[in-house]
Protein backbone atom coordinates (compact mmCIF):
# COMPACT_ATOMS: atom_id res chain seq x y z
CA UNK A 1 0.00 0.00 0.00
CA UNK A 2 2.63 2.46 0.95
CA UNK A 3 4.58 1.33 -1.85
CA UNK A 4 1.51 1.86 -4.21
CA UNK A 5 0.91 5.59 -2.97
CA UNK A 6 4.53 6.70 -2.93
CA UNK A 7 5.82 5.60 -6.46
CA UNK A 8 3.03 7.92 -8.31
CA UNK A 9 4.22 10.59 -6.32
CA UNK A 10 8.51 10.46 -7.43
CA UNK A 11 6.64 9.83 -10.97
CA UNK A 12 4.82 13.14 -10.73
CA UNK A 13 7.72 15.39 -9.23
CA UNK A 14 9.43 13.77 -11.73
CA UNK A 15 7.32 15.27 -14.21
CA UNK A 16 7.21 18.21 -12.31
CA UNK A 17 11.59 18.44 -12.26
CA UNK A 18 11.15 17.40 -16.20
CA UNK A 19 8.89 20.82 -16.81
CA UNK A 20 10.74 23.26 -14.91
CA UNK A 21 13.73 21.68 -16.72
CA UNK A 22 12.37 23.15 -20.18
CA UNK A 23 11.76 26.50 -18.48
CA UNK A 24 15.59 27.99 -19.32
CA UNK A 25 15.41 26.38 -22.56
CA UNK A 26 11.57 27.78 -23.56
CA UNK A 27 12.47 31.57 -22.33
CA UNK A 28 15.88 30.92 -24.77
CA UNK A 29 13.50 30.46 -27.80
CA UNK A 30 11.65 32.53 -26.77
CA UNK A 31 14.13 35.59 -26.25
CA UNK A 32 15.35 34.52 -29.93
CA UNK A 33 12.13 34.83 -31.09
CA UNK A 34 11.38 38.43 -29.57
CA UNK A 35 14.75 39.56 -30.67
CA UNK A 36 14.12 37.94 -34.26
CA UNK A 37 10.93 40.48 -34.08
CA UNK A 38 12.41 43.43 -32.90
CA UNK A 39 15.40 42.98 -35.62
CA UNK A 40 12.85 42.68 -38.25
CA UNK A 41 10.98 46.26 -37.22
CA UNK A 42 14.24 48.13 -36.47
CA UNK A 43 16.99 47.18 -39.37
CA UNK A 44 13.59 47.54 -41.86
CA UNK A 45 13.10 50.86 -39.77
CA UNK A 46 17.04 51.80 -40.33
CA UNK A 47 17.07 51.41 -43.76
CA UNK A 48 14.01 52.89 -44.85
CA UNK A 49 15.44 55.70 -42.52
CA UNK A 50 18.83 55.65 -44.29
CA UNK A 51 17.16 55.44 -48.32
CA UNK A 52 18.73 51.95 -48.05
CA UNK A 53 17.41 49.84 -51.20
CA UNK A 54 17.73 46.65 -48.59
CA UNK A 55 15.90 43.49 -48.81
CA UNK A 56 12.94 42.88 -46.09
CA UNK A 57 14.70 40.44 -44.08
CA UNK A 58 11.56 38.64 -42.30
CA UNK A 59 11.79 37.61 -38.56
CA UNK A 60 11.69 34.07 -39.66
CA UNK A 61 14.60 33.81 -41.04
CA UNK A 62 16.35 36.36 -38.04
CA UNK A 63 15.16 33.62 -35.81
CA UNK A 64 16.48 30.88 -37.61
CA UNK A 65 19.90 32.96 -38.20
CA UNK A 66 20.40 33.83 -34.76
CA UNK A 67 19.66 30.22 -33.54
CA UNK A 68 21.91 29.13 -36.18
CA UNK A 69 25.23 31.70 -35.68
CA UNK A 70 24.45 30.51 -31.40
CA UNK A 71 24.72 26.45 -31.88
CA UNK A 72 27.32 26.85 -34.46
CA UNK A 73 29.82 29.47 -32.54
CA UNK A 74 28.90 28.77 -29.01
CA UNK A 75 28.30 25.11 -27.11
CA UNK A 76 25.04 25.77 -25.80
CA UNK A 77 24.71 24.82 -22.26
CA UNK A 78 23.19 21.31 -21.16
CA UNK A 79 20.47 23.29 -18.94
CA UNK A 80 19.08 24.47 -22.46
CA UNK A 81 18.81 21.24 -24.07
CA UNK A 82 15.27 20.17 -23.05
CA UNK A 83 13.47 23.08 -23.50
CA UNK A 84 15.03 23.71 -26.68
CA UNK A 85 13.75 20.57 -27.62
CA UNK A 86 10.45 21.07 -27.13
CA UNK A 87 10.40 23.43 -30.76
CA UNK A 88 8.75 20.52 -31.63
CA UNK A 89 5.77 20.87 -29.41
CA UNK A 90 4.94 24.53 -30.69
CA UNK A 91 5.48 23.44 -33.91
CA UNK A 92 2.70 21.06 -33.78
CA UNK A 93 0.81 23.43 -31.01
CA UNK A 94 1.05 26.26 -33.95
CA UNK A 95 -0.21 23.80 -36.65
CA UNK A 96 -3.45 23.33 -34.89
CA UNK A 97 -4.25 26.65 -34.14
CA UNK A 98 -3.27 27.74 -37.42
CA UNK A 99 -6.44 25.28 -38.60
CA UNK A 100 -8.77 28.54 -37.35
CA UNK A 101 -7.27 30.51 -40.26
CA UNK A 102 -8.53 27.65 -42.68
CA UNK A 103 -12.26 27.70 -44.25
CA UNK A 104 -13.47 24.30 -44.20
CA UNK A 105 -13.78 24.44 -47.83
CA UNK A 106 -10.23 25.56 -48.75
CA UNK A 107 -8.70 22.76 -46.64
CA UNK A 108 -11.05 20.72 -48.39
CA UNK A 109 -9.99 22.30 -52.30
CA UNK A 110 -6.41 22.99 -51.06
CA UNK A 111 -6.22 19.89 -48.88
CA UNK A 112 -7.68 17.20 -52.14
CA UNK A 113 -5.24 18.54 -54.55
CA UNK A 114 -2.48 18.24 -52.09
CA UNK A 115 -3.25 14.80 -51.12
CA UNK A 116 -3.79 14.28 -54.93
CA UNK A 117 0.17 15.87 -55.34
CA UNK A 118 1.20 13.70 -52.43
CA UNK A 119 0.48 10.46 -53.36
CA UNK A 120 2.75 11.17 -56.55
CA UNK A 121 5.34 12.56 -54.96
CA UNK A 122 5.44 9.57 -52.41
CA UNK A 123 5.92 6.97 -55.34
CA UNK A 124 8.28 9.17 -57.33
CA UNK A 125 10.63 10.07 -53.99
CA UNK A 126 10.70 6.37 -52.76
CA UNK A 127 11.20 4.89 -55.93
CA UNK A 128 14.13 7.75 -56.56
CA UNK A 129 15.53 7.36 -53.35
CA UNK A 130 15.97 3.56 -53.75
CA UNK A 131 17.63 3.48 -57.21
CA UNK A 132 20.22 6.00 -56.10
CA UNK A 133 20.58 4.07 -52.64
CA UNK A 134 21.37 1.06 -54.76
CA UNK A 135 23.51 2.73 -57.12
CA UNK A 136 25.55 4.06 -54.61
CA UNK A 137 25.56 1.00 -52.55
CA UNK A 138 23.92 1.86 -49.15
CA UNK A 139 22.74 -0.55 -46.84
CA UNK A 140 19.45 -1.31 -47.23
CA UNK A 141 17.72 -0.48 -44.47
CA UNK A 142 19.67 3.10 -44.65
CA UNK A 143 18.51 3.24 -48.14
CA UNK A 144 14.57 2.60 -46.90
CA UNK A 145 15.03 5.43 -44.18
CA UNK A 146 16.35 7.82 -46.55
CA UNK A 147 13.56 7.24 -48.69
CA UNK A 148 11.10 6.81 -46.10
CA UNK A 149 12.33 10.19 -45.32
CA UNK A 150 12.74 12.04 -48.32
CA UNK A 151 9.12 10.76 -49.19
CA UNK A 152 6.95 11.37 -45.97
CA UNK A 153 7.73 13.56 -43.48
CA UNK A 154 11.55 13.50 -42.37
CA UNK A 155 12.86 13.34 -39.36
CA UNK A 156 9.38 11.83 -36.99
CA UNK A 157 9.35 9.61 -40.37
CA UNK A 158 12.63 7.71 -39.92
CA UNK A 159 12.02 7.54 -36.40
CA UNK A 160 8.59 5.67 -36.76
CA UNK A 161 10.36 3.39 -39.45
CA UNK A 162 13.33 2.91 -37.31
CA UNK A 163 11.79 0.80 -34.90
CA UNK A 164 8.94 -1.01 -37.74
CA UNK A 165 11.55 -2.31 -39.90
CA UNK A 166 14.41 -2.76 -37.05
CA UNK A 167 17.03 -0.24 -38.39
CA UNK A 168 20.50 0.15 -36.74
CA UNK A 169 20.48 3.47 -34.24
CA UNK A 170 23.55 4.35 -36.79
CA UNK A 171 21.55 4.20 -39.45
CA UNK A 172 18.92 6.26 -38.42
CA UNK A 173 21.13 9.03 -37.15
CA UNK A 174 23.13 9.13 -40.68
CA UNK A 175 19.31 9.01 -42.20
CA UNK A 176 18.03 11.96 -39.54
CA UNK A 177 21.25 13.72 -40.00
CA UNK A 178 20.96 13.97 -43.86
CA UNK A 179 17.50 15.31 -44.21
CA UNK A 180 18.18 17.77 -41.28
CA UNK A 181 20.73 19.60 -43.28
CA UNK A 182 19.04 19.23 -46.40
CA UNK A 183 16.26 21.04 -44.55
CA UNK A 184 18.55 23.23 -43.57
CA UNK A 185 19.73 24.31 -47.22
CA UNK A 186 16.17 24.35 -48.31
CA UNK A 187 15.24 27.37 -46.27
CA UNK A 188 17.36 29.58 -48.18
CA UNK A 189 17.20 27.88 -51.61
CA UNK A 190 13.14 27.25 -51.97
CA UNK A 191 12.51 31.29 -51.47
CA UNK A 192 15.32 32.62 -53.52
CA UNK A 193 14.33 29.85 -56.42
CA UNK A 194 10.56 30.71 -56.19
CA UNK A 195 11.44 34.78 -56.16
CA UNK A 196 13.19 33.79 -59.48
CA UNK A 197 10.41 32.06 -61.08
CA UNK A 198 7.61 34.66 -59.75
CA UNK A 199 5.83 32.26 -58.11
CA UNK A 200 2.13 32.68 -56.59
CA UNK A 201 1.67 32.38 -53.10
CA UNK A 202 -0.36 29.13 -53.02
CA UNK A 203 1.84 27.39 -55.79
CA UNK A 204 5.17 28.23 -53.66
CA UNK A 205 3.30 27.15 -50.11
CA UNK A 206 2.38 23.73 -52.00
CA UNK A 207 6.25 23.31 -53.38
CA UNK A 208 7.37 23.69 -50.09
CA UNK A 209 5.22 21.40 -48.71
CA UNK A 210 5.97 18.72 -50.59
CA UNK A 211 9.53 19.21 -51.62
CA UNK A 212 11.17 20.09 -47.97
CA UNK A 213 11.22 17.11 -45.87
CA UNK A 214 11.27 18.22 -42.34
CA UNK A 215 7.74 20.16 -40.86
CA UNK A 216 9.47 22.85 -39.39
CA UNK A 217 11.54 23.55 -42.36
CA UNK A 218 8.52 23.33 -44.43
CA UNK A 219 6.45 25.64 -42.41
CA UNK A 220 9.60 28.22 -41.92
CA UNK A 221 10.31 27.82 -45.52
CA UNK A 222 6.24 28.75 -46.68
CA UNK A 223 6.45 31.68 -43.99
CA UNK A 224 10.32 33.41 -45.53
CA UNK A 225 8.24 33.97 -48.64
CA UNK A 226 5.07 35.22 -47.25
CA UNK A 227 2.25 34.53 -44.54
CA UNK A 228 -0.14 33.03 -47.63
CA UNK A 229 2.32 30.67 -48.88
CA UNK A 230 3.07 29.49 -44.70
CA UNK A 231 -0.28 28.30 -44.25
CA UNK A 232 -0.58 26.30 -47.59
CA UNK A 233 3.10 25.12 -47.14
CA UNK A 234 1.81 23.72 -43.79
CA UNK A 235 -1.68 22.27 -45.15
CA UNK A 236 0.52 20.50 -47.81
CA UNK A 237 2.68 19.39 -45.94
CA UNK A 238 0.22 18.18 -43.08
CA UNK A 239 -1.62 16.31 -45.91
CA UNK A 240 1.86 14.45 -46.41
CA UNK A 241 2.49 13.48 -42.67
CA UNK A 242 -1.24 11.92 -43.22
CA UNK A 243 0.98 9.04 -45.11
CA UNK A 244 3.16 8.44 -42.77
CA UNK A 245 1.28 5.04 -41.25
CA UNK A 246 0.26 3.84 -45.24
CA UNK A 247 4.42 4.24 -46.39
CA UNK A 248 5.93 3.13 -42.68
CA UNK A 249 3.94 -0.15 -42.63
CA UNK A 250 4.57 -0.76 -46.48
CA UNK A 251 7.89 -0.90 -45.53
CA UNK A 252 7.04 -3.15 -42.68
CA UNK A 253 5.62 -5.69 -44.69
CA UNK A 254 8.51 -5.14 -46.86
CA UNK A 255 11.09 -6.28 -44.46
CA UNK A 256 8.93 -8.64 -42.52
CA UNK A 257 8.62 -10.11 -45.72
CA UNK A 258 12.30 -10.91 -45.88
CA UNK A 259 12.64 -11.99 -41.87
CA UNK A 260 14.42 -8.73 -41.51
CA UNK A 261 11.64 -7.38 -39.02
CA UNK A 262 8.59 -8.50 -36.57
CA UNK A 263 5.67 -9.28 -38.55
CA UNK A 264 2.54 -6.33 -38.18
CA UNK A 265 0.14 -8.43 -37.05
CA UNK A 266 -3.28 -5.38 -36.46
CA UNK A 267 -2.21 -3.37 -39.20
CA UNK A 268 -5.40 -0.64 -38.27
CA UNK A 269 -3.76 -0.44 -34.93
CA UNK A 270 -0.61 -0.10 -36.56
CA UNK A 271 -1.71 3.11 -38.28
CA UNK A 272 -3.72 4.73 -36.24
CA UNK A 273 -0.66 4.45 -33.62
CA UNK A 274 1.69 6.23 -36.65
CA UNK A 275 -1.04 8.78 -37.44
CA UNK A 276 -0.19 12.77 -36.49
CA UNK A 277 -2.30 13.35 -33.82
CA UNK A 278 -2.35 16.81 -34.54
CA UNK A 279 -4.02 16.76 -37.69
CA UNK A 280 -6.92 15.83 -36.24
CA UNK A 281 -6.83 18.73 -33.74
CA UNK A 282 -6.00 21.22 -37.52
CA UNK A 283 -9.31 19.96 -38.89
CA UNK A 284 -11.34 20.58 -35.40
CA UNK A 285 -10.00 24.30 -35.55
CA UNK A 286 -11.31 24.62 -39.09
CA UNK A 287 -14.54 23.08 -38.76
CA UNK A 288 -15.47 25.62 -35.23
CA UNK A 289 -14.42 28.23 -37.64
CA UNK A 290 -16.56 26.98 -40.25
CA UNK A 291 -19.40 26.81 -37.44
CA UNK A 292 -18.72 30.07 -37.31
CA UNK A 293 -17.97 29.59 -33.44
CA UNK A 294 -15.52 32.31 -33.29
CA UNK A 295 -15.66 36.22 -34.10
CA UNK A 296 -13.66 37.67 -36.62
CA UNK A 297 -11.58 39.32 -33.74
CA UNK A 298 -11.13 36.25 -31.74
CA UNK A 299 -9.89 34.49 -35.25
CA UNK A 300 -7.20 37.01 -35.43
CA UNK A 301 -6.32 35.98 -32.04
CA UNK A 302 -5.99 32.43 -32.70
CA UNK A 303 -3.86 33.43 -35.49
CA UNK A 304 -1.85 35.46 -33.51
CA UNK A 305 -1.24 32.70 -31.15
CA UNK A 306 -0.72 30.50 -33.86
CA UNK A 307 2.58 32.77 -35.05
CA UNK A 308 3.61 32.85 -31.51
CA UNK A 309 4.25 29.45 -31.38
CA UNK A 310 5.69 29.03 -34.52
CA UNK A 311 8.32 31.79 -33.72
CA UNK A 312 9.78 29.40 -30.99
CA UNK A 313 9.59 26.86 -33.67
CA UNK A 314 11.58 28.94 -35.92
CA UNK A 315 14.37 29.52 -33.00
CA UNK A 316 14.40 26.06 -32.26
CA UNK A 317 15.12 25.09 -35.70
CA UNK A 318 18.26 27.13 -35.75
CA UNK A 319 19.61 25.95 -32.70
CA UNK A 320 19.71 22.54 -33.45
CA UNK A 321 21.34 23.06 -36.68
CA UNK A 322 24.77 22.22 -35.91
CA UNK A 323 26.84 22.00 -39.49
CA UNK A 324 29.68 20.67 -37.55
CA UNK A 325 27.80 17.24 -35.90
CA UNK A 326 25.77 16.73 -39.18
CA UNK A 327 29.44 16.84 -40.76
CA UNK A 328 30.78 14.29 -38.75
CA UNK A 329 28.04 11.98 -39.88
CA UNK A 330 29.25 10.58 -42.97
CA UNK A 331 29.62 11.88 -46.97
CA UNK A 332 27.77 8.83 -48.89
CA UNK A 333 24.48 9.04 -47.61
CA UNK A 334 24.49 12.89 -47.63
CA UNK A 335 25.09 13.05 -51.22
CA UNK A 336 22.54 10.37 -51.84
CA UNK A 337 20.30 12.30 -50.00
CA UNK A 338 21.23 15.70 -51.77
CA UNK A 339 20.85 14.32 -54.98
CA UNK A 340 17.60 12.83 -54.61
CA UNK A 341 16.35 16.28 -52.81
CA UNK A 342 17.64 18.19 -55.99
CA UNK A 343 15.64 15.80 -57.93
CA UNK A 344 12.63 15.71 -55.87
CA UNK A 345 12.59 19.43 -55.66
CA UNK A 346 12.57 19.49 -59.76
CA UNK A 347 9.75 16.81 -59.55
CA UNK A 348 7.62 18.49 -57.00
CA UNK A 349 8.05 21.86 -58.90
CA UNK A 350 7.08 20.50 -61.97
CA UNK A 351 3.99 18.92 -60.34
CA UNK A 352 3.07 22.11 -59.37
CA UNK A 353 3.69 23.79 -62.39
CA UNK A 354 1.32 21.20 -63.70
CA UNK A 355 -1.37 21.38 -61.16
CA UNK A 356 -1.32 25.31 -61.32
CA UNK A 357 -2.05 24.79 -64.84
CA UNK A 358 -4.86 22.41 -64.08
CA UNK A 359 -6.47 23.90 -61.18
CA UNK A 360 -5.39 27.63 -61.66
CA UNK A 361 -4.08 28.09 -58.36
CA UNK B 1 7.00 -9.74 -32.03
CA UNK B 2 9.33 -8.09 -29.92
CA UNK B 3 11.25 -5.84 -32.10
CA UNK B 4 7.57 -4.08 -33.49
CA UNK B 5 6.28 -4.56 -30.61
CA UNK B 6 8.85 -3.24 -28.47
CA UNK B 7 10.15 -0.18 -30.92
CA UNK B 8 7.87 0.78 -32.87
CA UNK B 9 5.32 1.96 -29.21
CA UNK B 10 8.02 3.44 -27.46
CA UNK B 11 9.41 5.88 -30.03
CA UNK B 12 5.39 6.30 -30.82
CA UNK B 13 4.39 6.86 -27.16
CA UNK B 14 6.10 9.91 -27.47
CA UNK B 15 4.79 11.42 -30.52
CA UNK B 16 1.69 10.55 -29.70
CA UNK B 17 1.28 12.47 -25.96
CA UNK B 18 2.77 15.15 -27.50
CA UNK B 19 0.25 15.53 -30.52
CA UNK B 20 -2.33 15.07 -28.16
CA UNK B 21 -0.71 17.43 -25.80
CA UNK B 22 -0.81 19.99 -28.41
CA UNK B 23 -4.17 19.22 -29.28
CA UNK B 24 -5.31 19.99 -25.92
CA UNK B 25 -3.33 22.95 -25.56
CA UNK B 26 -4.88 24.16 -28.50
CA UNK B 27 -8.07 23.48 -27.74
CA UNK B 28 -7.97 25.06 -24.20
CA UNK B 29 -6.08 28.26 -25.95
CA UNK B 30 -9.34 28.67 -28.27
CA UNK B 31 -11.48 28.12 -25.41
CA UNK B 32 -9.66 31.48 -23.92
CA UNK B 33 -10.09 32.95 -26.59
CA UNK B 34 -13.80 31.93 -27.39
CA UNK B 35 -14.86 33.11 -24.13
CA UNK B 36 -12.92 35.88 -23.66
CA UNK B 37 -10.28 35.03 -21.07
CA UNK B 38 -7.69 35.63 -23.69
CA UNK B 39 -8.94 39.09 -25.71
CA UNK B 40 -6.92 40.39 -28.57
CA UNK B 41 -3.86 38.95 -28.84
CA UNK B 42 -1.54 41.21 -30.32
CA UNK B 43 1.92 40.52 -33.16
Amino acid sequence: MASSTSLPRVGSDNRLLDALGMVPGVLLLAGIGYAAKILERSVNAYAKAQHWTFPNIEYVLWAILIGLVLSNTLTIPKVFQSGIATYEFWLKLGIVLLGARFVLADVLKLGGISLALVVVEITLSLALMTLLGRLFKLKPKLTSLLAIGSAVCGVSAIIAAKGAIDADDEDSSFAIAAILALGALSLFTFPAIAHSLHMNDVSYGLWAGLGVDNTAEATAAGALYSDAAGKVAVLAKTARNAMIGFVVLAYAIYWAGRGQAERVTNKAAFLWKKFPKFILGFLVMSVLVGFHWFSKGQVTSLGNLSKWAFLLTFAGVGLRTNFREMSQQGLRPFIVGALGEILIACLTLGLVVGANRIWGL
Amino acid sequence: MSTTEKSAPSGNSNSLSLDWWAVIVALLLALAVRFDVLKNVPW
